[in-house]
Parts: C-alpha cells; structure tokens; sequence
C-alpha cells in the first residue's frame, strides 16, 4: 500500500509539471496544444546528452528545458505572433516532434544492438523526514524533480493570485484589451507563459526518459502531455487543483503498472493500460462547473 | 480562378516545397547530398506501376482520416480521434471477414464488413459527438483519449479472439482471397478502396456544399448559437458529424485490412491519423484538395521507404517532412491572410479615391 501510495507520487511529478504550466499558459488565454510534443522532446533530448556525457543528468535535465523552450517559441510564435489556430498548431508541432526524434534517434545512434540505457535519477532519502511512518516514505524518498514540485506548486499558487505579475496573466486571459490598455504587452506576456511551458513540460518528459526508466522509445510519452493537457482543465485552471488531479492520475499509473506486475488474470492488462485514459474520458465528461478563461484560445488582434 | 483560390494555390505549393527544402537539409547531418536523395526518392516512384501504384494505396487510408477531420472541422469540432476510429474498422473488417470466409460468398462478406464498419466505427465516434452534446465534454480531449483506448481493445483482441491460430505473433491469420477487395490495376496493389475513397471525397463534398444538412453543418461552424436562433438543432448535429467521421476513418480500416493488408497487425500504420489532420490542413478542409493532398502524401511514404531502402537515410524522415510540410502549410494560412489584408486595403483605398 505504501508503495502504491510512493509510485502515485513518482507518476503524478512529470504530470504535475505539464499541467502546472498548462494552467499559467491557459490563465493567459493560450492553451499550449504542442504539450505532447514539447514532453517527447524533452524526454529525447535529455537522453541523448545524458547519454553522450556519460549519464550527467544535470545536462540532459538542462538539454531537456532548452529544446523544451525551442519547441515551444515555434509554437507560441506562430499561435500568439502569426495569431494562427492553435490546436491546428499544435497537431503540427506534435507530428514535427515526433519525426524529429525518430529521425534523429536513428542518426545517433542507428540501430542499436543493445538497448541503450542510461541509470536514471535516484531517489534521494531526506534524513529524519523519510523516518517518519507512512508519509515518510512515500513523499521523502522521491527523486530531486518531485522534490522541486513540493515548492513549486505552492510559489506557483502564490505567484497566480497574490502577485502583480499572476493578475496581469489571469488578466489577459479574461479581457486583454483591459490589459493593454493597463499597460500590459499582451503577445509578450502570453508568449513568456508559452516558454516558461516549454521548460516544464521539457522537464517532464524528461522525467520519463532519464527521471524513471532510463531509456528512451518514441512511444515513451503515449499521451502524458494530453494527460497533463486534461489535468489542467479537470483542475479548475487552478495549481492546487491540478495538484488534485495528479494525485488521481498519478494513483491509476501506479495500480496500473501494479496490476500488470502483479499478473493477476481477472482483468486483462490492456484495461489497466487503457485506464488513465478511461479516467480522463469520464472524468471530462463529470466535470461541470468550469472556470475557462474566457480568451481561452483567442488570438489577441490590436483594433486599427 | 479567383485571386483567393490563386493565393491558396500558390502559398501551399511554396510550402510543400519549403518543407522539403528544409526537411532535405536535415539531411546533411547524415554526410547525404540532399539533392541527390529527394531525386532517388521522387525518382524511384517513377521506376515501375507496382510502386507508382502503391502511392495511391498508401494514398487511400489517408483520404478516409482527412475526411474524418475535415467534416466535423466546418462544424467547428475537432476529431482527433481518426486512428482510433480506423482501429475500430480494422478490427470490425478483420474479425467479420475472418469469422465469416468460406461460409458466405465473398461479395456478400465484403458487404457485411463494410456494413459493420460504417456502423461500429459511426457508433464510436458518435459516442464522442454524443458526450459534447449532451454532457458538453470537450471534444477534442475525449476524441484524443479514444485513439489510446481503442489501441487498447485492438492489443488485446489480438492477443486472445484474433490472435492467429499459430499463436506466436500478435497478429490475425491472412484473409482469404474470396473477402480481399479487388485489385483494380492488374500487377500491382491497387484495389477497390481507392476509388471508394475518392467517391467518398466527392460525397462528403457534395454533402456540405449541395445539401440542407451540410449547410446546417457549416453554419454551426460559423456560429452555433446564431445557427440555434435559425432553428437548427446543433446537438443533433454533433453526433451526426462525428457519427459520419468516425464511419469515414473506421471505412479507411477495412479498405486498408481487406484491400492492402488482408490481414490485421498489431500496431500497423500508426501515424494514419496524424497524417489525416496534417492532409486536411493542407487540402484547407476542402474534401476535393484532400485527394490530391493524399496523393502528395502518399508518394512521400512511398518515395521515403525506398530511399530508406537504397541509401542509409532511415525512413522516419518521411514523418519529419510530414511535421515540416505542416509548420509550413500553416505559415501559409498566415501569408494568405497578409495578402487578403492587402488587397482589402488597396480596394478601400480605390473606393475612398474614386
């Protein structure tokens, strides 16, 4: 049970991190649709300079945020500077990402007679807190990137709604010609969220590759970023929601992979496979009471 | 030609070429001369009818997805969820045709297929429509996630009731000849469902453009609460547009199972729906360009796994030109847009002076 309790966490981080920039990027009026792109490269691009420096983490980690903020400048250039259709966009970055990878993963490294493999992070025990009963260790035996999210999601709150800079975003969501007239640069600031998304979501996928398995397949990410995508609106666009909302995702990644190792033949694995994306189904569909904002995917265009 | 449908021609050709231009480069990091690879893979389509015909089977599926995008894409709904419902039809086709060959005569279980198909694969995509219509649950996160389950389903059909009776691979049994769809171009693998796919581009054109019902389809696309005050019931045409687009890509899986491959795999064309939404883009919705846009494609899947053949080029660049052509095509929205501007201004202007 402990164990569950500790994968839940380790499961819902890289999902924490997409959706935790999901909510900044769509509380200013920008939903970033190329999420499941900027995730798979970012868990390629942290494999392959972890890979090549002799599994130095800290640079695949670092290569991860900078293509992760490539990815995303292409995408938030186009949506929010050519004012172009987002989800079309996104569907486009996602495909140009995914033949990206594959096309460069075989120029690397052609075809590998061996599994390439890299040792992942590991998780770090925090001395005394990990000592605690049950609480100890599930959340203070986790890796360095969980750890991060323990300030990030409270600064992230914090900085949304009691700062200047949150209600300028939260602002240009929900009225941006209010915004600029107030002085904010609406495109720029809307463009700042995007990369700031390209560097957590780059993260996240990252955990996947070089955070948790150690290697990288072109199917590594299967959805996460549309996961962490869904998250953010199941969470009310707010972090202590989506924080919620990884907790629940992050517990059915975790009795799904403890089902299919458990090898119990009463349900076939394909159903626990499946379930995550069953939830988000359902759980879109339950979900009534929504707070969008109200710009939500409206490109901003100066009247004259 | 109207200086719109001039400007939509022009742009795209530019970004097609762009996209390869830019897509050839890449190819530079592998020590290949650019030039000399897209001529190999450009040149090999040309080499005999067996491969230039495959353009147009590889071309086929692809039609059916880009429909299934592009249809409820005037109503302003997204369908990402084409690879799913085609999974849903491969498996309907295959499971229909194995269990009923050398029972039924051929024709007959051709048409129980198909028929099956259309409505299992309507029935799943529906479901889609039928959530945003009646619990307003968002589209295209439903219809994402679909694509994922529907994966789900066809793993582990594979793995028990379809699994092949040697049981070593996930895969069917071949069909048998009786239930494959006719070769039209004797010595090669041109079958029935190209043209099928290409009736089915003029169908779906006709339907929105000459009919009651697609009008009503675009005009909750331009508006659904304006088109609700017109007396046009908008939920109604939710499920419809997605219960005709999941039919459309779920039809493009039983052309592919019956027609190319006679057989089900596990995990074959993965990238049918990606490539769908990235043909409907290009084509701007229009069911007549989608033919075309398919034949494009086509020829770079099929003009890629040569080259990847011939030289040393791994065939994935063929998704990486897929990702360029599409960055590029909607730069090209964007330079159409300049253009409108620009001529919109210049009438102004003439108008104010005259």
């Amino acid at each position: 049970m402990i164990e569950l309790l500790a994968r839940t966490i380790t499961m819902g981080t890289p999902l924490l991190y997409g959706s935790l920039s999901e909510v900044y990027a769509e509380r200013s009026g920008v939903m970033n649709t190329a999420i499941e792109g900027i995730f798979l490269i970012g868990a390629w691009a942290g494999f392959v300079v972890a890979y090549q420096t002799g599994n130095n983490l800290a640079f695949g980690l670092l290569a991860a945020s900078g293509a992760g903020i490539v990815m995303a400048a292409l995408y938030g250039w186009i949506c929010i500077y050519l004012k172009q259709h987002q989800i079309v966009t996104g569907v486009a970055i996602n495909i140009l990402a995914l033949g990206f990878c594959s096309f460069f993963q075989r120029v690397i490294f052609g075809v590998p007679v061996t599994p390439l493999i890299v040792e992942p992070l590991q998780p770090i025990a925090i001395p005394v807190l990990s000592e605690i009963p049950v609480i100890g260790p599930i959340l203070f035996d986790q890796n360095i990137l969980t750890y991060l999210l323990f300030v990030l999601v409270p600064v992230a709150n914090f900085v949304l709604f009691k700062t200047s800079l949150g209600l300028a975003i939260r602002s240009i969501g929900e009225n941006p010609e209010a915004g600029d007239v107030a002085g904010v640069r609406v495109d720029r600031l809307r463009f700042l969220t995007i990369l700031f998304a390209g560097v957590m979501c780059g993260i996240g996928g990252a955990f996947y590759s070089i955070g948790y398995l150690g290697m990288f397949t072109i199917t590594i990410i299967g959805g996460r970023g549309w996961i962490a995508f869904a998250i953010c609106f199941l969470g009310n666009w707010k972090p202590l929601g989506v924080l919620a909302g990884t907790l629940i995702f992050g517990l059915a990644e975790a009795v799904a992979i403890y089902m299919q190792s458990s090898g119990t033949s009463l349900f076939p694995n394909e159903l626990f496979i499946a379930l995550p994306y069953i939830l988000t189904i359902v759980l879109t569909v339950a979900r009534r009471s929504f707070n969008v904002p109200a710009q939500l995917g409206v490109p901003y265009r100066k009247e004259g | 030609m109207s200086s719109k449908h001039r400007d939509l021609l022009v742009t795209n050709v530019l970004a097609v070429l762009a996209g390869l231009a830019v897509s050839g480069l890449l190819l530079l990091f592998l020590g290949e001369d650019p030039v000399t690879a897209m001529g190999t893979l450009f040149g090999s389509l040309l080499r005999d009818s067996y491969t230039f015909a495959d353009i147009f089977v590889k071309a086929t599926p692809l039609m059916f997805t880009a429909l299934a995008f592009a249809l409820p894409f005037q109503a302003n709904l997204f369908n990402i969820g084409a690879q799913g419902q085609f999974y849903i039809g491969a498996i309907t086709a295959a499971g229909v045709s194995l269990s009923l060959q050398g029972r039924l005569p051929g024709v007959l279980v051709l048409v129980i297929a198909a028929v099956l198909t259309i409505l299992f694969g309507g029935l799943w995509g529906g479901l889609v429509g039928w959530l945003k219509a009646k619990f307003n649950a968002n589209e295209f996160l439903v219809s994402m996630m679909s694509n994922y389950v529907a994966l789900a389903i066809m793993n582990y059909l594979l793995r028990t009731f379809l699994m092949e009776t040697k049981g070593e691979y996930p895969q069917t049994d071949p069909l048998d000849k009786a239930v494959w769809l006719p070769t039209i171009l004797p010595g090669t693998r041109l079958h029935a469902g190209f043209v099928l796919a290409v009736l089915a581009c003029v169908g779906i054109w006709v339907l929105l453009y000459k009919t009651p019902l697609g009008f009503r389809i675009r005009a909750v696309g331009q508006g659904k609460d304006a088109a609700e005050l017109a007396g046009i019931n908008y939920r109604t045409l939710y499920v419809l547009a997605f219960f005709v687009s999941g039919a459309l890509a779920a039809f493009g899986g039983f052309t592919e199972v019956n027609g190319a491959q006679h057989m089900l795999v596990q995990g074959f064309n993965p990238d049918v729906g990606a490539a769908g939404i990235g043909i409907a883009i290009l084509a701007n919705g229009n069911p007549i360009g989608i033919i075309f846009a398919a034949i494009l494609f086509g020829a770079l899947k099929v003009g890629g796994t040569i080259m990847g053949q011939l030289s040393g080029i791994p065939s994935s660049i063929t998704e990486l030109m897929l990702g360029t052509v599409m960055v590029f095509v909607i730069l090209a929205y964007f330079v159409r847009e300049k253009l409108e501007d620009r001529r919109e201004k210049a009438r102004l202007k003439k108008a104010v002076s005259a």
